[in-house]
């Protein structure tokens, strides 16, 4: 049959309109956050399918991690349907949040509206108030339509700051942790785990609020901080913003969560810098540590060289985990860097940052591509002009990574379905290491 | 007694004329909250009292659109989807280039093939000033990119809620499109059974794809296939439809677009699920005079041979079925039989182990025919749903297997935790979304793979399924390590008062 698709005027391009963008919705985003909170317990105001949706599409694509006592089918969900389109569905809500409390182990409810709620008006506010004198609640406006996964994070703690937080007094070497995603960045638990020992070394107290069985202290305890330190050149940075004009506390940000021992020294020192902490104790650690993580480093210096010395290689993944991978492999490996692929859909205005860290901070005369793109079938093709040997992407690219010429790709972005990630992690000094291992065993064998 | 076909206990026929089919609700009484004797239930569902009831307490479970179509319509090899909604809709799609990809070219898998799908990606302005150009360009973009035979359209609660006009969409746009342009309306506000969107989409399927039929197909038989099939089960029952002659049309999973659309040419549609099929089996009894089946379903040696005895009778072919049978009894029966023994003797005092499993109406009805087969017995059962379209089948499996307990409810992990604990089978079969009823001291695996899976292990149907699956169970009891440390070392989702009073059902909402 003759196309004739062509005789339709052409009007409007719809670049949201897309293939298999690598992340969920906002519901989505909240929810992941407040199942990474240890002891919080998501009530989903929203249609049945909403959170089993996230099971499948954000839970398990986030490196095939079940929801935890709270998540997935455990979930409580009022589960609404034409009825409460029609008539509302906040007497649904109330029952829900009152055999939630009765029923579910938990220290903190967090009530998540999806898109229907919003579409018909549920005054939810109302509703959550009944419940705020018994236990610790907050109600979160997270249409899915409102935004994506990243978007649910941030509109997750601003409610968390305007319902949750009082104003304490500071607490001397206590920092919050913020910009890293539960779920959506794949690396959430072990990076978190990483970068607080790494800070635990300078004689902080990281508080990366998941992960932690104090999960509702630690979220109480975010205005005692001296300082925020943000992982992403924009997750969390609303967060951060906001808690600066709330408790004055000051923030950094940094590019993304450090890979290997320059950019964690980078942390390090920009830690220090913003505490003021005396440099010598600084400056020891810093050897001390990198001496040890590039004597470990000299362990795959024979395998490497023999087999694989400079490759071509492009990442497919969010914006700090494409930092990070790329200026580890390129400055510490000599890996040669051809596209990196932002794919989180980072707003323009923080662009610079990235742009200048894949530029300027590359000790390489190579300088990759840098593309914005989110739309997964733009992505591939864009990959199909590329000549890269290593490719660091999600398992969207496993199937088609010999499409480019890859012959090894790892899984290290979202969705990672071919990928169980639990404690593993490319943070902090040695996560370098961790990465190479992971790189090398693809190609490695006998003499 | 009144039987399925009584109008008042299911809708009759099927009105392609319709945008879109009537939910399950409607259409069979369908419910998905109960718990008692299956023999009452039959006894309330016969009278038409069946009813949808509210529940104070709820977890998320599965709607129309995700629970099911979101997973896997993106599998249809050369067809595209498109999920008008909101970005989140179809994030359980994500895993599309993947499924299959494991499955070995040698085991019969396409080696080129290529899946896509696109989101409309409704955002808040769009919301306000509609999304039908969205959805246009959405169309002609997936028109474009991928010549496909198909395109899907997916619709959401938001979609549905600002009052998109899909059709309007489609009529408009199908001149100037070559892919046939297919809309599936599984809004998840619509229904409260999970079910009411396989429906939708078959709907869908007889409305738009299958054309009528150029020449009959003697020997194709119909076979509606979802995720908890393996590729295995495909094997199998192509292997053994095979010695008589036949061959099977799995739709939709992985399925080309030309499978579709020669449907109505088949000698039969048999099911692997009759409540997945129904709606698809009697559509293409109506509209093209392809006889059906619905039960039972080849789980099991007697099932299958029951199965095989029916696509027989449709095809004339019953004296190689009973052939058939008779050889693979030889090679397949003493398997069973050893297995059989090995169960029986494991409780030491001539019990038999108890063993809590099914998922939908369709497991329900194979599992417990198959278990008493295999040495186990069923307390009880538990099923996503329930309604008027498997009465006479219940009864009939009542007359086989006796009265058993049968909880109804999808995916409510809280009350699936409490009958679990409750009346504490040996083996506990988990899909796994169960929440904590995993965590316990007795016997736990799976339900079924859930997967492309090509593993023989995980097959399930026609003779060597049985021995599979009776061998995986067997499996299961020889190590209790996992869910016993869990029970012993995490926490428990619910406060223990749930477990010591008595009743799985107490958010049950007691006004109608």
């Amino acid at each position: 049959m003759a196309a004739k698709i062509d005789e339709i005027p052409e009007d409007v391009i719809y670049p949201e309109v897309m293939e298999a963008p690598r992340y969920s919705c906002a519901l989505a985003g909240a929810y992941s956050t407040a199942v990474g909170i240890y002891g919080a317990v998501p009530i989903l105001h929203s249609g049945l399918g909403c959170g089993i949706g996230q099971l499948f599409g954000q839970f398990y694509a986030g490196g095939q991690n079940a929801g935890g006592p709270q998540g997935g089918t455990s979930t409580p969900c009022s589960g609404l349907v034409e009825e409460h389109v029609i008539f509302g569905g906040e007497d649904k809500l109330r029952r829900l949040i009152k055999s939630s409390i009765e029923l579910m182990q938990g220290d903190l409810y967090a009530v998540l509206s999806g898109c229907v709620p919003s579409l018909t008006g549920d005054d939810v506010e109302s509703v959550v108030k009944e419940f705020r004198e018994q236990v610790p609640i907050i109600n979160v406006k997270t249409a899915g339509f409102l935004g994506n996964s990243y978007e649910g994070y941030e509109l997750f703690f601003e409610a968390v700051i305007d319902q949750l937080l009082k104003e304490l007094p500071i607490k001397k070497g206590l920092v919050n942790v913020f910009g890293v995603v539960p779920y959506q960045h794949i690396w959430w638990k072990g990076n978190l785990r990483a970068i607080k020992e790494d800070l635990r070394k300078l004689g902080l107290e990281a508080n990366i609020i998941f992960t932690e069985f104090s999960g509702l202290e630690n979220l109480i305890k975010i205005p005692a901080a001296e300082l925020n330190i943000v992982l992403s050149p924009w997750n969390g940075l609303r967060v951060a913003k906001k808690l600066q004009e709330r408790f004055n506390t000051p923030f950094i940000t940094l590019p993304g969560v450090p890979v290997g021992p320059k950019q964690t020294t980078r942390l390090i020192r920009e830690v220090s810098q913003a505490l003021y902490l005396p440099a010598e104790p600084v400056e020891e650690l810093i050897a001390r540590e990198e001496r040890h993580s590039y004597r470990f480093e000299e362990y795959f210096g024979d395998v490497m060289i023999l087999a694989f010395p400079q490759p071509y290689f492009s990442v497919v993944a969010d914006s700090g985990t494409a930092v990070g991978i790329t200026q580890f492999l390129t400055n510490e490996v000599g890996y040669l860097p051809d596209k990196v692929i932002i794919a989180d859909g980072m707003p323009e205005e923080n662009r610079e940052m990235i742009l200048r860290e894949l530029s300027e901070n590359l000790e390489c005369i190579i300088k990759p591509d840098v593309i914005f793109e989110q739309d997964s079938h733009l992505i591939r093709e864009n990959l199909k002009r590329g000549h890269s040997l290593v490719l660091l992407a999600s398992s969207l690219e496993w199937p088609i990574a010999s499409e480019s010429g890859a012959i090894i790709h790892i899984t290290v972005s979202f969705p990672s379905f071919n990928r169980l990630i639990l404690d593993q992690n490319y943070a902090g000094y040695r996560g370098g290491l961790r990465l190479m291992e992971d790189i090398v065993s693809k190609y490695c064998g006998p003499l | 007694m009144a039987s399925n076909d009584a109008h008042n206990l299911v809708e009759p026929g099927i009105n392609l004329n319709a945008p879109t089919c009537p939910n399950r609700e409607q259409r069979a009484h369908g419910i998905n909250v109960w718990y008692g004797q299956a023999s009452q239930l039959l006894v309330e569902a016969r009278e038409g009292k069946l009813q949808a009831r509210d529940r104070d307490f709820q977890q998320t479970s599965g709607c129309a659109l995700n629970f099911y179509l979101a997973v896997r319509l993106n599998t249809i090899r050369d067809a595209a989807v498109i999920y008008h909604a909101p970005v989140g809709c179809s994030a359980s799609s994500l895993g599309y280039r993947e499924l299959y990809r494991h499955v070995p070219v040698s085991l019969g898998r396409p080696e080129n093939y290529d899946l896509h799908w696109i989101t409309t990606n409704i955002q808040e302005n769009d919301v306000v000033y509609g999304a039908g150009n969205k959805l246009r360009y959405a169309i002609r973009e997936a028109e474009r990119r991928y010549s496909p035979k198909a395109i899907f359209i997916l619709t959401s609660c938001t979609s549905g809620v600002i009052g998109e006009d899909i059709e309007g969409a489609v009529n408009e746009l199908q001149p100037y499109i070559s892919a046939k342009i297919v809309p599936v309306h599984c809004e998840g506000v619509r229904s409260r059974l999970v079910q009411t969107g396989y429906d939708a989409f078959w709907h869908g399927v007889l409305k738009y794809l299958v054309k009528k039929p150029e020449k009959k197909q003697t020997d194709l038989i119909n076979v509606a296939s979802m995720l908890s099939y393996t590729w295995q089960d495909r094997l199998e029952i192509k292997r053994i439809l095979g010695k008589v002659g036949l061959r099977p049309n799995f739709v939709p999973e992985f399925a080309a677009v030309d499978q579709f659309e020669q449907l109505s040419e088949a000698a039969v549609t048999a099911p692997l699920c009759p409540t997945y099929t129904d709606y698809l089996s009697k559509g293409l009894e109506q509209e093209y005079g392809v006889p059906y089946f619905l039960y039972p379903s080849p789980m099991g040696i007697r099932n299958t041979d029951e199965w095989l005895r029916k696509i027989g009778e449709f095809t004339g072919k019953e004296s190689e079925v009973e052939k058939v049978i008779e050889e693979e009894h030889k090679i397949w029966q003493p398997k069973i039989d050893a297995i059989r023994e090995q169960f029986l003797r494991l409780k030491g005092n001539g019990e038999k182990l108890t063993v809590l499993g099914s998922l939908g109406q369709g497991r329900l009805l194979a599992q417990l025919p198959f278990f008493e087969e295999i040495g186990l017995s069923s307390p009880a059962a538990m099923s996503q749903d329930f309604d008027n379209l498997i009465l006479d089948e219940v009864e009939h499996l009542i007359g086989t297997v006796g009265d058993f307990k049968i909880l109804i409810n999808t995916f409510q992990a809280a009350e699936q935790a409490h009958v679990t604990r409750d009346l504490d089978p040996d083996i506990a079969l988990t899909c796994p979304f169960q929440g904590c009823s995993f965590k316990r001291e007795k016997g736990l695996t799976r339900i079924h793979s859930l997967r492309a899976d090509a593993h023989p292990r995980s097959t399930q149907s026609g003779y060597t399924g049985a021995v599979a699956c009776a061998s995986f169970l067997l499996q299961s009891w020889t190590s209790k390590s996992f869910q016993k440390t869990m029970l012993a070392k995490t926490a428990d989702s619910y406060k223990d008062w749930w477990y010591q009073q008595p009743n799985p059902l107490h958010y049950l909402k007691r006004e109608v």
